[in-house]
């Protein structure tokens, strides 16, 4: 133990209301640790996240000169950010603040032995105050940021995303795959809930996006490349045509990837698709659309009577794609209400599993019915099977739970399979930018509720259908959050990030170039000086994960709040026989 | 085997009413709310069901139809305003469309100025060939001689065979009813005749049918009406219902009890008799009792009284009317009948009487009057499937 930095440390062990102190002796704990010199202030208190106790934290911080904090209570995954905050507000150093974690860890695990709970929370503590005594004020990382945003998609999604950008002065550099922009609504015709036609919607924003001249598009393009650290990266776009092929360079400070889905493409012979007569909602919309100038719904030149819809193809199958779409009971409701407007005499048959017209599309699905459309509930185990009759027709066979147990033969001219969207094969860009996927294919946010567009990749945000199926409105609000998103980023000019990166130790680093190879965020680059080849660390792209300072042999890096003179001294704290006096 | 669905039916029975019950999500409030649905027939959500999947037979062969009274319960209590009871009324119609063979049902319940002028053909019809037969000579003769002026044989004959007619018509409807319903519920003619048991159970039904239902109006009155608001009672539908029953077989009997006379040979039929004469007198208070029921009928229609009142379609009024016209002449005859100089105007209403009594016969089968045939059938079933289920348990 180093008695050389004499330290003034606090230190609260919390009861938890009872979930560690009645396993844990908790004034035991406190009359151990207080032995310890640097140990100023020790105290038990009955909520250390209460709002008095952080209130008393500060006081004692301030009133006794404290340099050090250890708070043991529970997980740091629950209150790290609580007593950083604390420790701010009293003026310590944030980074002096060490968790213990006593319950998850100790008092709910070892709820059959009291004695051995009590002294392992001991052994716990006297390594967080350990570990404590060696800390170093640490202050955020700043770097500046570019006021840039990349959009990877031109979608309806990537076009309201870039037009919201621009809007606020982030430059936009769009870039689409395809050579048009548009994506799968700029084919569709009208979309629900208010009819607009797909081509129109994506027209206006075409229009928009060509107003703006701070929006560069670019198509038959990829991202390709991205380096440089949060805030400012460097994006390589290959942009390609018939003969050309061109690498461009673009600063930019966030990307916004709104690569959209696919549909799903019904096997040959799923629910009878293959058949003439057989078709998925994306045909059949365009036939329903087209028919518009004539007045008249027929297929193969013969008047279409009577059609039926088979619900969540390809979606929500145990053992295939187990998710819901979200949009298609919507689209195909108003579908529907559009084939009523042509010809309401045209019997419609919808074979679902349940309507999730959620919200005001309810009001869709309720006009759909009161115009005659019937709706059959089909069991999970027994879809509905699908023939051709000598006629040409089509007999559907399904069993309506409301009617009655046995089957039921719909003669229809159309069946219209309802499939949902699947997510785009999109790997190399996954692999580029390490965007995490979930099992089902889809991008996936930090947190579905409280960062819905962010990425656990810094300054890569992510909107609309790549991150899940959904229906057009929810993919805009996705991107407008991702705007925001990135305007948050951006418009300071600056970023903050945790300090708690790894550095490199230039003296002792022997150019191995081990670390190089370790690192998952690329964020270790080799320089040649006069001493011959050394390992630098961007403090800006390096996420603190701590993975390349073990397989450095030399022991020249250093991970910031965790160094190894904290472990070591940490580790030793843990393995003092609580009984005894501490090590001098 | 599949069912194979009628994608038709529902826009065909459309055109019978129910406007508004596509809006219907089988939510079954209307079940539960009926005082006359029950395990033994469960209506109306399942039978508006069998309409919007197109279920054809499984509609018409649902003695459900005919189990209801509607008194309107379930069209008040519809949160989407559907207007189940309304369905019912429209499901009747297009069954007693459907059962009869002609398609002249259909005609005049979808077709309201054909079917006018159909009724109002036929009667000409029947007017003008009696006509062809009267001997107009007699009409300045000192009393009323009515059957001078169309003889009674030919009163007599066109009657049979207006009423042989209307039989086959309706034969052939309850025939039809009584197959769809019989293979719906599952009931053979063994279960019904098969056995000692099973005559004693077929005729518990007959008597529950047409005793209790029909002629007592049991749960019309005492099961129907549990939770409306109290009409008045001159004018609650059971009472009115049950009066023109009464009234019009009442005016059966007397016609019978006229003709048995003749035949026994005491008394000529258009013979002048006092009041209290036998067949005279139950004549007259039955011809009273009809013409209050119909004439209260016609008002309740006409001023929407009930829910049940609030849709007439042509077939319903061409009923009512043919009654109405039948009874009114009658008793203007009767005035005629008994006034000191005799009126020459009595002879063309004697006509008039007698051409509308033979077309509302004749058109019993195709009008709103055929449910006298076929709700008796119905209620017949739902008593056997009660007592097969009170058996059962």
């Amino acid at each position: 133990m180093s008695e050389s930095s004499k330290r003034r440390i606090g230190v609260y062990i919390c009861h938890c209301g009872g979930n560690i102190s009645d396993y844990v002796d908790v004034e035991k704990v406190r009359e151990a640790i207080s032995a310890d010199p640097d140990v100023v202030v020790g105290k038990t208190t009955l909520f250390a996240c209460a709002d008095g106790t952080q209130h008393e934290m500060i006081d004692d911080i301030q009133g006794e000169h404290l340099d050090g904090l250890v708070v043991a209570s529970c997980s740091p995954k629950l209150h790290t950010t609580t007593f950083r905050g604390v420790s701010a507000r009293a003026d310590l150093n944030p980074y002096a603040y060490t968790q213990v974690n006593i319950r998850e860890q100790d008092s709910w695990a070892h709820t059959d032995d009291h004695d051995g709970a009590t002294q392992k929370a001991i052994a716990l503590v006297q390594a967080g105050i350990a570990k404590t005594r060696l800390s170093l004020p640490l202050e955020p990382l700043r770097v500046e940021t570019v006021p840039a945003t990349m959009v990877v998609g031109g979608g309806i999604t990537g076009l309201r995303t870039a037009i919201g950008l621009a809007d606020i002065g982030v430059a936009v550099t769009i870039v689409e795959r395809e050579a048009e922009l548009g994506g799968w609504v700029g084919k569709l015709g009208p979309m629900f809930p208010r009819d607009k036609p797909g081509r129109e919607q994506i027209a206006e924003l075409l229009a928009q996006v060509a107003a703006r001249p701070t929006i560069t598009v670019l198509t038959n393009a990829e991202l390709v490349g991205k380096a440089g650290s949060f805030g400012n990266y460097t994006a390589k776009v290959r942009l390609r045509t018939e003969q050309t092929e061109e690498l461009r360079q673009y600063q930019v400070g966030t990307f916004v990837i709104a690569t959209g889905a696919d549909v799903y493409a019904p096997e040959a012979g799923e629910l009878g698709y293959g058949i003439d007569g057989v078709v998925t909602i994306h045909e059949f919309g365009t036939l329903v659309d087209a028919a518009k100038g004539s007045g008249t719904l027929a297929w193969q030149g013969r008047k279409v009577r009577s059609v039926a819809y088979v619900y969540c193809v390809g979606n929500r199958q145990l053992g295939g794609n187990e998710y819901c779409s979200k949009f298609c009971c919507a689209a195909t409701v108003h579908a529907s209400i559009k084939v009523s407007d042509l010809d309401p005499s045209i019997r419609q048959f919808h074979l679902h599993r349940d309507v999730r017209a959620y919200g005001k599309y309810e009001l869709m699905y309720t006009e759909s019915r009161e115009r005659g459309s019937v709706y059959m509930r089909y069991p999970d185990d027994a879809p509905p099977s699908i023939e051709q009759l000598p006629d040409k027709r089509l007999a559907v066979t399904v069993t309506d739970a409301l009617t009655s147990p046995e089957p039921l033969t719909l003669p229809v001219d159309l069946v219209v399979l309802v499939t949902g969207m699947v997510p785009r094969d999109n790997d190399d860009l996954t692999t580029l930018l390490k965007l995490p996927t979930g099992d089902d294919g889809f991008y996936n946010e930090i947190h579905p509720k409280l960062r819905p567009v962010e990425t656990v990749v810094d300054g890569v945000l992510i909107a609309g259908a790549c991150q899940g199926p959904k229906p057009a409105t929810e993919a805009i609000s996705g991107g407008l959050a991702a705007v925001t998103q990135s305007a948050g980023i951006l418009k300071k000019g600056f970023a903050e990030l945790d300090p708690l990166v790894a550095t490199v130790t230039e003296s002792m680093c022997t150019g191995c170039g081990e670390c190089l190879t370790t690192c998952p965020y690329d964020a270790i680059t080799s320089y040649v000086c006069d001493e011959g080849e050394k390992a630098t660390i961007s403090a800006a792209s390096c996420k603190g994960c701590g993975g390349c300072a073990p397989v450095c042999p030399e022991d020249a890096i250093d991970l910031l709040g965790y160094t190894h003179a904290q472990m070591m001294a940490a580790i030793d704290g843990l393995v003092v026989a609580p009984e005894k006096e501490p090590v001098a | 085997m599949a069912t194979v669905v009628n994608i038709d039916l529902m826009g065909d029975l459309q055109k019978f009413g129910a406007a508004d019950v596509n809006a219907c999500f089988s939510c079954g409030n209307c079940t539960a709310i009926c005082p006359l649905s029950d395990n033994d027939a469960t209506f109306p959500r399942r039978v508006i069901r069998y309409a919007q999947v197109g279920l054809t037979d499984e509609l018409l062969g649902s003695k459900e139809l005919w189990t209801c009274y509607h008194c309107g319960l379930c069209s008040d209590s519809c949160p989407t305003q559907a207007d189940p009871g309304e369905f019912m009324a429209a499901a009747r119609r297009y069954a007693i469309a459907s059962y009869e063979p002609t398609g002249l049902a259909r005609v005049l319940y979808t077709k309201p100025v054909i079917g006018t002028v159909i009724a109002v053909l036929v009667a000409a019809f029947f007017a003008t060939f009696m006509l062809t037969q009267a001997d107009l000579g007699g009409i300045d003769a000192p009393e009323l001689a009515l059957f001078d002026f169309v003889p009674n044989d030919v009163v007599h004959w066109l009657g049979i065979v207006v009423m042989a007619a209307m039989f086959l018509a309706g034969a052939w409807g309850v025939v039809r009813m009584v197959r769809a319903i019989g293979k719906r519920d599952g009931v053979t003619l063994k279960d019904t005749v098969g056995s000692g048991a099973a005559w004693k159970r077929t005729l518990g039904a007959v008597w529950d049918s047409l005793g209790i239902e029909s002629l007592g109006q049991k749960r019309f009155r005492d099961d129907c009406h549990d939770d409306q608001e109290v009409e008045p009672l001159w004018r609650r539908r059971w009472l009115v219902h049950a009066l023109t029953i009464w009234g019009f077989l009442g005016l059966f009997g007397a016609t019978l009890i006229d003709y048995g006379l003749e035949l026994l040979g005491i008394k000529e039929t258009g013979t002048p008799i006092p009041l209290w004469y036998p067949s005279r007198a139950l004549g007259t208070v039955a011809g009273l009792s009809l013409m209050y029921g119909v004439t209260v009928f016609m008002i309740g229609r006409w001023k929407k009284w009930s829910t049940a009142q609030a849709d007439s379609k042509g077939s319903d009024w061409l009923f009512l009317s043919l009654l109405w016209i039948t009874g009114f002449t009658g008793f203007v005859i009767e005035v005629a009948l008994y006034m000191s100089a005799p009126p020459a105007w009595g002879y063309w209403v004697f006509l008039v009487h007698v051409a509308v009594a033979m077309e509302l016969m004749l058109m019993l089968p195709f009008t709103k009057f055929a449910h006298a045939m076929y709700r008796p059938v119905a209620l017949f079933f739902y008593a056997l499937a009660r007592e097969r289920s009170t058996a059962g348990a």
